[in-house]
């Protein structure tokens, strides 16, 4: 169900996502996220295509905490950030965080390789959890396209989460 | 290397360490590496020591600025270049997807050449090289180090496809004089490293004036800069 | 064994020299130097020449203890360079050479600077990087060319440091290059400059416009010392050298640098590429003022190569010309 990947360049972490449908409580999760009663980013599922792209935000982020440069307050806000292709923080969060209507939730951690600790977050979850793999079937791949701004000229050389990484990685120097 | 030492870049270099080094370019290390699961090139714009530290580091950081920014561009116009995963701008490291199965353009043309085949079945190589080239300086992308090093040809199910890498040295112009610079680094670069090509050029510029609108100011400003080399008077 | 004279006069300096089978037995010179400000104009360099060719000419005899009987072949400097000097050089070894009833040959002049570094560093098969008031090229030799696999795109290096030179009236005795590199040893601050490599060539002329725009508004305003833009110029333009050559190293597969030419004897530019080498594992090899700077010696060693594979050069033909390509040049003598 869970999908864990280790960062091969800090190696003593992970990023493991978990992905629920028909969830109840989304407001009551934001609201706990915000107060910090769960430790975690909440990503809306319908702005990701695939598991890559949280692996790069959450990478990056996991970077630049590391070497003290990061543009947002936490980890997991630097994580919502980093989806964004935009430079813009709060703009990022209404695409990416998660709405108090949404009825599915990406729930992603970073964590010590052994040291999962996802039960007290896990059974907040009013919702089904599926595979976090079938994280497409959630997309909105219209919205994404117009959001990264794809042309079709581009997917010509690549697919669109190609698109979509690249804008991710360089969009501090445009 | 002093800042690959400090606590801050301990995991790039422990990283890197463990990556397989392919290649040392003149101003990059390049490796390949498991990145995020993927295997990945990891273009590293290392200290040159023999360089001012402030002209070094200027160097390095425009260099991977540029690099990124290019790729970028290139994509969107539909121009083949490696996907970049992830930019360190504190060690002017560069994640790139790794084009597997490919081969350069040069290693392709010296077999062909080795092999005996007849220029001719190197044509539509250079028609596609053309058009590509063309369509790139239509985007306003100045390549800055065109060689046939930095091109690698990939079959795919339909046909074969023309990537281009190596971004370091480039820049965004509009200006038909950086355009026929570009053309002569690459037309100098070509001949001296396949001899007897000639012919082959000719028609990789044929294809580049038929692909754009803009060629003929291009082709002339090549000319230009041609005749200033060979009317230089290299006195002294 | 075989004895070749060789005349040369290209640019400022006049040189014959006397080279019997590697050895050097003589090699007089003489430079025309200009006042500060000033660089040297064509007739008024041949002019100098002229009245000295024939002092060099006993000199280098007198100093090898031969006679012209001794001599087997006439080398001269066919080209490029200037063409006033270049045709009084031409004059008289072509007089010389019939004289003494000796075959003729013309050499190119930066083949003389090549062959002379190979000859005196022991270097086999290197990366040349021939750098002067004219010149600014990477060769590496292939199929019997020297090809030229990088070069500036504008003005020479050299000519850049000397005009630079002419903007701040640094004297031109004994080389204006000779002392920007002395007042760059006391430059502290490194001024920021325009950088242009492009693939393997250079460029330097978006250099030297920007220096003579901002170098006097600098040095009254006190932002910057003379000897502080002398080091942020050598800093900038010697990495841009360094880099194309590396380049051309890394595009060859090359383990040997060999710097000829006037700016070769700067130990900043040695130094610089000795670094770079030793980061590669590759050996550089450099000559100083004696064989770096145009002399006779270098067209009589190339020239002893021509010979000896049986290029030599018709009266008819032994005209001279202002422009002419390393790699137009047939390289016979080598494999």
């Amino acid at each position: 169900m869970r999908l864990t990947q280790d960062l091969e360049l800090f190696p003593e972490n992970s990023v493991t996502q978990f992905l629920f449908k028909d969830v109840t409580n989304s407001a009551e999760l934001r609201q706990m996220a915000i107060d910090g009663e769960i430790s975690c980013a909440l990503i809306n599922p319908s702005m990701i295509l695939d598991t890559f792209q949280i692996l790069i935000a959450a990478n990056k982020a996991v970077h630049l905490q590391n070497i003290g440069k990061m543009k947002t307050r936490s980890l997991y806000s630097e994580i919502i950030f980093n989806l964004s292709p935009t430079n813009n923080i709060s703009d990022a969060f209404k695409k990416f965080g998660i709405s108090d209507n949404d009825n599915a939730v990406l729930i992603v951690l970073v964590h010590k390789k052994d040291n999962l600790n996802k039960e007290d977050i896990l059974c907040k979850v009013k919702g089904e959890q599926i595979p976090a793999d079938h994280i497409s079937s959630l997309s909105d791949t219209a919205q994404i396209k117009k959001l990264y701004k794809v042309t079709p000229q581009e997917e010509k050389c690549g697919s669109v989460l190609d698109a979509i990484v690249c804008r991710m990685a360089t969009k501090d120097v445009l | 290397m002093a800042d690959m030492d400090s606590a801050k870049n301990r995991y790039l270099s422990e990283y890197l360490h463990k990556a397989l080094m392919i290649k040392q370019g003149a101003e990059a290390r390049v490796y390949r590496g498991t990145f995020l699961g993927k295997s990945a090139i990891i273009k590293e714009r290392f200290h040159k020591l023999y360089r001012h530290p402030a002209v070094d580091e200027k160097l390095r950081r425009r260099r991977t600025t540029q690099e990124v920014r290019s790729i970028l561009r290139c994509r969107k116009a539909g121009i083949n270049t490696p996907v970049v995963y992830f930019v360190d701008y504190t060690t002017h490291c560069i994640f790139l997807e790794d084009i597997t199965g490919s081969k350069t353009v040069k290693e392709h043309i010296v077999s062909a050449q080795a092999s005996g085949h007849h220029i001719k079945s190197l044509c539509a190589l250079a028609d596609k090289i053309g058009q590509v080239l063309a369509q790139m300086h239509d985007e306003d992308v100045i390549h800055g180090d065109l060689t046939t090093s930095n091109m690698l040809l990939v079959k795919d199910a339909k046909d074969v496809k023309l990537v281009l890498i190596d971004f370091g040295l480039s820049y965004i112009s509009a200006l038909s004089e950086d355009k026929g610079v570009d053309m002569y680094v690459l037309e100098k670069a070509f001949l001296s490293t396949h001899p007897n090509t000639e012919a082959l050029f000719e028609r990789l510029l044929k294809s580049y004036t038929a692909s754009s609108r803009k060629a003929p100011s291009v082709i002339k400003k090549l000319d230009e800069v041609r005749l200033r080399g060979r009317k230089r008077s290299m006195v002294g | 064994m075989t004895v070749v004279i060789g005349f040369e006069g290209s640019a400022n300096k006049i040189g014959i020299g006397i080279v019997r089978d590697g050895e050097v037995l003589s090699n007089p010179r003489r430079t025309y130097i200009t006042p500060p400000g000033q660089g040297f104009l064509p007739s008024e360099t041949a002019k100098h020449h002229r009245s000295v060719i024939l002092t060099v000419l006993q000199e280098a005899l007198d100093e090898a203890g031969l006679k012209p009987a001794d001599v087997d072949c006439v080398a001269y400097t066919k080209g490029p360079g200037m063409g006033a000097p270049l045709v009084i050089v031409a004059l008289v070894a072509r007089t010389v050479a019939q004289l003494w009833e000796k075959p003729l040959v013309g050499v190119n002049h930066c083949i003389g600077h090549i062959e002379m570094g190979r000859l005196v560093t022991g270097a086999r098969n290197p990366t040349v990087l021939y750098v002067s008031g004219g010149n600014t090229q990477v060769i590496a030799y292939s199929e019997r060319r020297y090809r030229i696999f990088g070069e500036t795109i504008d003005i020479a290096v050299g000519n850049c440091l000397d005009r630079f030179a002419r903007v701040i009236k640094i004297s031109n005795d004994p080389s204006p290059g000779y002392n920007i590199e002395q007042m760059a040893k006391k430059g502290k601050q490194y001024v920021e400059l325009p950088y242009t490599v492009k693939g393997m060539d250079v460029s330097f002329s978006g250099i030297l416009s920007y220096i003579e725009e901002v170098a006097h508004k600098m040095l009254s305003s006190g932002q910057c010392s003379a000897e502080d833009l002398c080091f942020s110029l050598q800093e900038t333009v010697f990495s841009m050298l360094v880099e194309i050559t590396e380049r051309a190293m890394a595009h060859c597969g090359s383990q040997e640098v060999l710097i000829v030419g006037g700016v070769g004897c700067n130990l900043r530019l040695q130094e610089m590429m000795g670094v770079m080498c030793e980061e590669r594992g590759a050996q550089l090899f450099a000559t100083d003022e004696r064989f770096c700077i145009d002399n006779g010696a270098m067209i009589a060693q190339a020239g002893w190569e021509m010979f000896r594979v049986g290029q030599t050069t018709e009266l008819a033909d032994s005209w001279i010309t202002q422009r002419y390509r390393t790699d137009e040049v047939d390289v016979a003598w080598r494999d």
